[in-house]
């Protein structure tokens, strides 16, 4: 059984003994459980196997555990005929799968999760839904035993006719198409640049500006300017997608980022995760390796975002419910964008922004505070007028930016193992040195600006990646300068 | 409708003089602001009363120049004169009242600031002055109502151009199209009051010097940019052919040392030196 992204092993004994017909099931088994019973006594049935008649007993360890999921049909029913053929089944091998009527096996979410756990418990070998096989065998190591029916798995474990394990899934590594190209971005090079910036360092941004400047356009156009997923990152992106049971038959590894946007009437539980029993990953765990795109920020509810900014700082998320409580990944780069005022038109030098100063001041309370502090990259985003679209450069290909995200991330993970927007502040000073002039640049604007000690140390950071991005091993003056440039918030109405 | 009670705090009425109202966009260009407060303090020492409205922007850079020059003004408030809004502006409001001017409205004490008050306040403040200058105005603005509420009173009406790039320009351009006074300094103002002698055609003096050095390879950026009009950093970056982070690096230096301000547009060359806006 699946507890977020842990495995819990269940043992299914079953005892025929003496007395009246009944079928018993014991340990603390919850409705979709109990429910198995007449699954596995019909699919036993048609299966063409014996259903003993007299008192069956099946018994789930450990005791006291909540046994929840139709996965334990696959597992009862297996026990159940041992049982009758008084044979023992295989050793360190788990089962998993839910039972048609008609004796089939059908899929159930989060196999591939299943197979991870089950693999670092000592299991050697699964059994599991033949259409979820492929998943299974992203895993090293194990051996996947696909199951089509409650038959032929019996016969395969009474050495009738044997199944063939399935083959290790080749994980295809050429990543799909992506969504959106920097070349087709006309224009906008300073947001441009800092979608660069929070690429190579992991850094989130934010984005202001008017209705219909491009805002969403250039956010779908991060993931391809990040680097393709690390093996292990893949997997962790195709469990949390194996537990929604949102995995695409056929391509289980998809080296893709992430990109989900969520509309701003999402619930709490909906983008940190939730749901009775135990919590299934929201949106910002489907977001993890890739990015979460936060449009019209300011219409999200506050508890919401306030709800975003734990997993912001450490990257997992702990959501407890009543079936106990679990964690998911939840490490993305956080695009967020905003209007700049109610109406939309501030700032823009066509339309004229119709917002009282007090409508604009509140809106902007309701950015500012905790959440936005921890953005690191704030950027304007401009409405370019349709005719200067067409004659604006189109500038460079995502693929091009990438390779030098690509340098500069190595450059990061070779001097600290992480990227600078993950670097404490104690490493930061070790790691990241400020020589004299660039220190004493930031100092003048934290003096003049009022910058907090938080948003000191995020202006250095940024100012380490953009050295990263040169090439550079010191953080020169124009670093920090080009870093101060991203700051918006410092910016006095 | 008869005429409404005043309330007033400090000095009501002001001392004996002509009194001007100088009044315009809440969210002006540097260029307006500095128009604004620069007419105030010329005309301020010509022992002319400022009258404008204690709103953000043009108002209160109005009311500056006043003070700036030792003169008196005047708010006329769209709130109770005990309510000072917006709230930022109490220490402004008791400059005026420190300075022998006035707080003077409408509406009893107490009142809030409410959307409908402020342009029955702009035809009260026009009722006050002899004649209403509007600097900045974007097309519907509020000081347009002052403007035609000085017409309705037959005062004179004047208006300060602007660039004919710029969104705050087409109200203060209509007044001028349909006849109101040219105001290219502050004898222009004068002269329609009978205080000027003749009416010289040379430009406002501009306020001050910028009061910085630069460093020579700044300059260039600085030569794109406008006092007027916002400039953003990409458009920058394509013009001089340069990549975009050393444009924003320098743009951030050059805003460090106060010649630059970053607005949601962009960037302006600043007017004035170290001051920044609240």
């Amino acid at each position: 059984m699946l507890a977020g992204l842990g495995v819990r092993p269940i043992r299914v004994e079953a005892y025929i003994g003496r007395g009246e017909v009944a079928f018993i099931v014991v340990g603390l088994a919850t409705t979709t459980v109990k429910e198995a019973r007449e699954r596995v006594r019909s699919a036993i049935k048609n299966s063409g196997l014996d259903f003993p008649h007299s008192r069956l007993t099946v018994n789930l360890a450990p005791a006291e555990l909540r046994k929840e999921g139709s996965g334990l049909d696959l597992p009862i029913a297996i026990a159940i005929a041992l049982a009758s053929a008084h044979r023992l089944p295989p050793p360190r091998s788990a089962f998993v799968g839910e039972l048609a009527l008609d004796g089939s096996v059908r899929h159930v979410d989060g196999v591939l999760v299943a197979a991870r756990g089950l693999r670092e418990l000592g299991y050697e070998r699964v059994f599991v839904p033949a259409e979820d096989a492929e998943e299974a065998s992203l895993i090293e190591g194990l051996e996947v035993v696909p199951c089509a029916t409650l038959l032929g798995v019996v016969n395969h474990l009474l050495g009738v006719e044997p199944i063939p394990p399935a083959s290790r899934a080749a994980a295809g590594d050429t990543p799909s198409a992506m969504e959106q190209d920097l070349a087709e971005v006309h224009g906008q090079e300073e947001a441009k640049r800092a979608l660069e910036v929070a690429a190579a360092g992991g850094h989130h941004v934010l984005l202001t500006g008017p209705p219909g400047a491009g805002k969403t356009m250039l956010a779908r156009c991060l993931p391809g300017i990040l680097p393709p997923l690390e093996f292990d990152e893949a997997l962790e992106v195709a469990q949390v997608r194996s537990l929604l049971g949102e995995l695409p038959r056929g391509r289980p590894l998809d080296w893709t980022r992430p990109f989900r946007a969520p509309h701003h009437g999402v619930s709490t539980a909906g983008l940190i995760g939730g749901g009775s029993g135990l919590a299934l990953p929201g949106e910002i765990s489907r977001a993890t390796h890739g990015v979460l795109f936060l449009d019209e920020l300011a219409e999200f509810q506050t508890p919401v975002l306030q709800a975003l900014r734990q997993p912001l700082e450490s990257g997992r998320v702990t959501i407890t419910r009543s079936g106990g409580s679990v964690a998911y990944p939840a490490r993305f780069s956080l695009v967020a964008a905003t209007n700049p005022c109610p109406c939309g038109w501030g700032g823009d030098n066509v339309r004229v922004c119709r917002c009282t100063p007090a409508a604009i001041d509140t809106y902007q309370r309701r950015l500012s505070g905790p959440l936005v502090d921890r953005i690191d990259i704030q950027v304007a985003v401009r409405r370019v007028p349709l005719e200067v679209l067409a004659a604006e450069p189109c500038g460079e290909p995502s693929s091009v930016v990438r390779e030098r995200v690509v340098l500069a991330r190595r450059r990061q993970m070779e001097r600290q193992g992480v990227l600078n927007a993950q670097l404490k502040p104690t490493r930061l000073r070790q790691l990241a040195p400020l020589p004299p002039e660039s220190r004493r640049t930031l100092e003048r604007w934290s003096a003049r600006r009022g910058m907090t000690a938080r948003g000191f140390h995020r202006a250095w950071r940024v100012a380490r990646t953009a050295a990263d991005l040169d090439g550079s091993d010191t953080i020169a003056e124009h670093h920090v300068l080009e870093a101060l440039g991203f700051r918006l918030q410092d910016v006095a109405a | 409708m008869s005429p409404p009670e005043l309330r007033t705090r400090g000095r009501w009425p002001p001392p004996e003089g002509p009194r001007v109202a100088i009044v315009g966009s809440r969210r002006p260009s540097p260029y307006g602001e500095a128009v604004a407060e620069q007419l105030a303090l010329e005309l301020a020492r010509r022992a002319v009363v400022i009258v404008s409205g204690l709103a953000l922007g043009i108002d209160a850079a109005a009311h500056r120049g006043a003070l700036n020059a030792g003169g008196v003004t005047v708010a006329v408030m769209g709130t109770g004169v005990d309510v000072i809004y917006p709230s930022a502006h109490t220490v402004l409001a008791e400059a005026i009242l420190k300075a022998g001017g006035a707080l003077v409205s409408q509406f009893p004490d107490g009142t809030a600031p409410r959307r409908h008050h402020f342009p029955a306040r702009n035809y009260t403040m026009a009722a006050l002055s002899d004649l209403v200058v509007v600097v900045e105005a974007a097309e519907g603005s509020g000081a347009l109502i002052t403007a035609e509420a000085a017409l309705d009173l037959h005062k004179e009406v004047m208006a300060v151009p602007g660039s004919v790039f710029s969104p705050l320009s087409v109200g203060t351009h209509g007044l001028l199209r349909d006849g109101a006074g040219l105001v290219q300094n502050a004898r222009d103002i004068l002269a329609v009051l009978n205080l000027g002698g003749e009416v010289l055609d040379d430009p406002l003096a501009a306020p001050g010097t910028l009061g910085f050095k630069l460093r020579p390879e700044r300059d260039g950026i600085l030569s794109h940019l406008s006092d007027v009009l916002a400039v953003n950093a990409s458009e920058l970056a394509r013009k001089l052919q340069l990549p975009i982070a050393e444009v924003l690096g320098r743009l951030t230096s050059l805003e460090l040392d106060g010649a630059v301000t970053r607005h949601q547009g962009g960037y302006v060359k600043a007017l004035r030196r170290g001051k920044e806006r609240a």
